[in-house]
């Protein structure tokens, strides 16, 4: 198993995607921080978690660095040269699984440092006090570290189940932008809202706020973190046991 | 090399596409170790959903294929044991061809050197820190065989290896070929190029409309099969010196026969004693491309 | 021309992919509209009514079409289609041009799909709640005209920016993450906000309320409605243009 991990970050490594995803996740999520930072709604310490919590858009990243992890394999067919060496289907999405929440986990760090960077001596020239230990404040500044692997493990997930390249990234941002966004405002499928992927990153990084969309039932940020997890691995084995599984011609 | 036994078995493999293309049909054969196996077909044949099935790739509808008795899948060090070239185009265009090997390498737990080692080998030395995207067809199907021989694997399985390869680079791969089977491996070529399988090849296995047509050594399907060509302005003349030899004769064009059966010195002097003029006495060899005709065609 | 239109109409509907973005249009639209009625805070009176047909173009639902017009071109460097086509005609500007007419006229088709599914879900279940809907109302009818309006420009704009990028998972990537993201933080950054108009949200917005300058959005004023069509104009012929003429013309291998 160690070689097949050690061979995904050498393929990951070996191509320049995920460069362009880092740089995109850390200038977008520093984006925000700074908007947030400069717009006239950060006063006292209580609103500063948004600041980072905000910055949840940049989770596209990684879900997109995940679906092209795998269908990028399918679209240049290397995926014939990765079963023939290990035949496995199992042992090959298990492997892409791992490297990827590692790299998710890796980019949300980035991203972290970049943001704290940013943020530490902004607040303190705002007289505005600031610290990690603050359980909300410790929430939103690495609550993304989680988040991040599980949208990677979730695009990789996609990725196995659908193969093919575009249809997985076009149905994945479609669902989550457009669909998922209008789940809860529709009043027999609103409480559903909380299982969705975009449900749960409101479970997980504002928990404090009273008016989530729709006014849905939550089920806490627990919760919203094993819902990612079934959005990441139901379809990853659907994906290794039967469309991995089907003819590669 | 690893553990002997680098029989491949196909053994009554059928496959068939979206309910009703039977692509491979009932197929059965064997391929040996220690030769080269030639795999024809024309176009459509089945050739490469064979192999991919042999490499389960394809799953197939029924039957079942194995390499040393073991099905594909189910091989420990599948890298050390197999080594398959199959498309000229299983590359990532913006990653170099030592990074494409170097993961193969990392993958199989073999030393990143052999990544060098296989571009010496194949001839992609200058080649080998460029993205593959500005590779030709050539210099692909030469990285498709590095990537094959890089575990250095008992059997060797290369589907159509002569494709977009100069006259030069033929040459080489025959070598190749030649030498990988004197090693005592498994070397089943898929081919429509059948001068060069004819040339290489110790056995062949012969494909139409996904069902076998001939298997069997190069040795067995000429046999008998040599004839000489006579042309004479008298053909009348030569036909009644042959009555009553051991003999076939067969029409070609009105100034010339192919007889069978009788060497072209014979024949010679049969015709010298007859006082037979001639203007044209030949030995045809067997030829594998009419051989391959006549069995695939009418089918 | 009309038989290169012809036949990228043809390339269109030879695939698949017409299919399923049409179906997610008549799904997404339809769920739209059941997401502005059904809430406590939907559509209650009938000042509100234009907002079910300014919907579907007002939200993100714009990038079904935007990857429709994306494909349109991409698809063809994908597969290399692109060889044969421009074999057949060498003018790059007539390429992007006959698709430029078709994708527009798609997306226009694709509108109208969007607000039939709205009307079939949405104009019963307002009777059923005693709120009229009148077509002949002049906002009513600002809402309809602008969602062909922006529709049809966003079947364009995927086009350009295909065109543009050439690579298919770039250009898609790319053109939704700015769309959707980096527009956002755009608008949530104090000065260069300024800027958000100008862009093709501020566009659409521009276009579908004509309210603009009574409610800015996140303290950013709107244009006037034809400044909007100006500006989403402009985000269609850039890209096409440029594409058109460099990356259509860089080497095909």
């Amino acid at each position: 198993m160690i070689p097949v991990v050690r061979a995904e970050f050498l393929k990951l490594r070996t191509t320049q995607v995920w460069l362009w995803m880092l740089a995109l996740a850390v200038i977008a999520g520093s984006l925000i921080v700074v908007g947030g930072l400069a717009s006239d709604s950060v006063h006292t310490p209580r609103d500063v978690p948004d600041v980072f919590a905000n910055a949840n858009g940049t989770l596209l990243t990684a879900f997109v660095l995940g679906v092209l992890g795998i269908t990028t394999e399918f679209r240049h067919q290397t995926i014939t040269t990765t079963l023939l060496q290990t035949p496995s289907r199992w042992a090959v999405v298990a492997a892409k699984l791992f490297t990827y929440a590692l790299v998710g986990l890796l980019y949300a760090a980035a991203c972290a440092a970049v943001q704290l960077a940013i943020a530490v001596p902004w607040l303190s020239a705002k007289r505005i006090d600031f610290t990690l230990s603050d359980p909300d404040v410790g929430r939103a500044v690495f609550g993304p570290l989680l988040l991040f692997a599980l949208f990677a493990l979730i695009g990789i997930g996609v990725g196995a189940l659908i193969r093919n390249q575009i249809v997985a990234l076009v149905s994945g941002l479609v669902f989550i932008l457009v669909i998922n966004n209008i789940i809860p405002a529709i009043p027999v499928v609103k409480n559903s809202y909380a299982y969705t992927p975009a449900g749960a990153v409101t479970e997980i990084l504002f928990p404090a706020h009273e008016s989530t969309p729709g006014d849905v039932h939550l089920i806490g940020s627990g919760g919203g973190v094993l819902v990612l997890l079934a959005w990441a691995l139901i379809p990853a084995l659907i994906g290794a046991g039967y469309s991995m599984n089907r003819d590669i011609t | 090399m690893s553990a002997p036994g680098g029989q491949i078995v196909v053994d009554d493999l059928t496959k068939v596409f979206g309910g009703n293309v039977r692509a491979v049909d009932q197929l059965s054969f064997s391929v040996e170790p220690g030769s080269i196996t030639g795999f024809l077909g024309p176009n459509g044949a089945g050739k490469t959903t064979t192999l991919r099935m042999v490499l389960g790739l394809v799953r197939p509808t029924s039957g079942r294929a194995t390499i040393g008795g073991v099905p594909y899948r189910q091989l420990p060090n599948p890298t050390q044991t197999v080594g398959a070239a199959l498309e000229s185009a299983s590359f990532h265009p913006a990653r170099t061809a030592r990074n494409h090997l170097r993961i193969m390498c990392t993958v199989a737990d073999l030393p990143m050197q052999r990544a060098d080692e296989m571009l010496d080998l194949v001839g992609l030395h200058d080649a080998a820190r460029r993205k593959v995207r500005g590779f030709s067809m050539g210099m692909r199907q030469r990285l498709s065989l590095a990537a094959a021989l890089l575990g250095e694997p008992q059997v060797v399985v290369l589907d159509e290896p002569a494709n977009g390869l100069d006259p030069d680079g033929i040459r080489w791969l025959r070598g190749l070929l030649r030498h990988l089977a004197e090693q005592g491996r498994t070397v089943l070529v898929s081919s429509h190029q059948l001068n060069e399988v004819e040339e290489v090849a110790d056995r062949v296995v012969i494909l139409n409309h996904g069902r076998l047509v001939r298997a069997g050594s190069i040795a067995e399907l000429s046999a008998g099969t040599d004839s000489v060509l006579v042309r004479s302005p008298n053909l009348q003349a030569l036909h009644t010196a042959l009555t009553g030899q051991p003999v076939t004769v067969e029409p070609v064009d009105p100034t010339a026969v192919r007889v069978r059966g009788m060497s072209a010195a014979q024949l010679g002097n049969l015709a010298f004693t007859a006082g037979v003029e001639l203007h044209e006495l030949s030995l045809q060899r067997f030829d594998l491309e009419e051989l391959f005709f006549s069995l695939t065609s009418g089918q | 021309m009309i038989r290169l239109i012809r036949a990228e109409f043809l390339k269109l509907r030879t695939t698949q992919v017409w299919f399923w973005l049409l179906l997610a249009t008549i799904a997404v639209g339809a769920l739209l509209a059941v997401a502005n009625i059904a809430p406590h805070d939907g559509i209650r009176s009938e000042e509100k009514v234009p907002d079910l047909f300014a919907t579907f173009a007002a939200s993100p639902a714009y990038i079904l079409v935007f990857v429709l017009g994306v494909l349109g071109v991409t698809t063809e460097f994908r597969y290399q289609t692109i060889t044969p086509t421009v074999l057949q005609t060498p003018s790059r500007w007539a390429i992007v041009t006959a698709k430029m007419i078709t994708y527009a006229i798609t997306g226009a088709l694709y509108a109208a799909v969007a607000l039939l599914a709205e009307a079939a879900v949405g104009v019963p279940w307002l009777n059923s709640k005693n709120i009229p809907v009148h077509f002949g109302n002049s906002e009513v009818q600002h809402a309809i005209l602008g969602t062909f309006g922006v529709i049809a420009l966003f079947g364009i704009i995927g086009l350009g920016v295909g065109a543009l990028i050439r690579n298919q998972i770039v250009a898609v990537v790319v053109g939704i993450i700015f769309l959707i993201v980096l527009e956002n933080i755009l608008l949530a950054i104090p000065v260069v906000k300024k800027a958000w108009p100008y862009t093709p949200n501020g566009g659409t917005q521009a276009i579908l309320y004509t309210h603009g300058d009574a409610t800015p959005v996140n303290g950013v004023h709107l244009l006037s409605t034809w400044s909007g069509v100006v500006v989403l104009l402009l985000w269609a012929f850039v890209p096409a243009i440029l594409g058109a003429a460099i990356t259509m013309n860089r080497d095909i291998t």
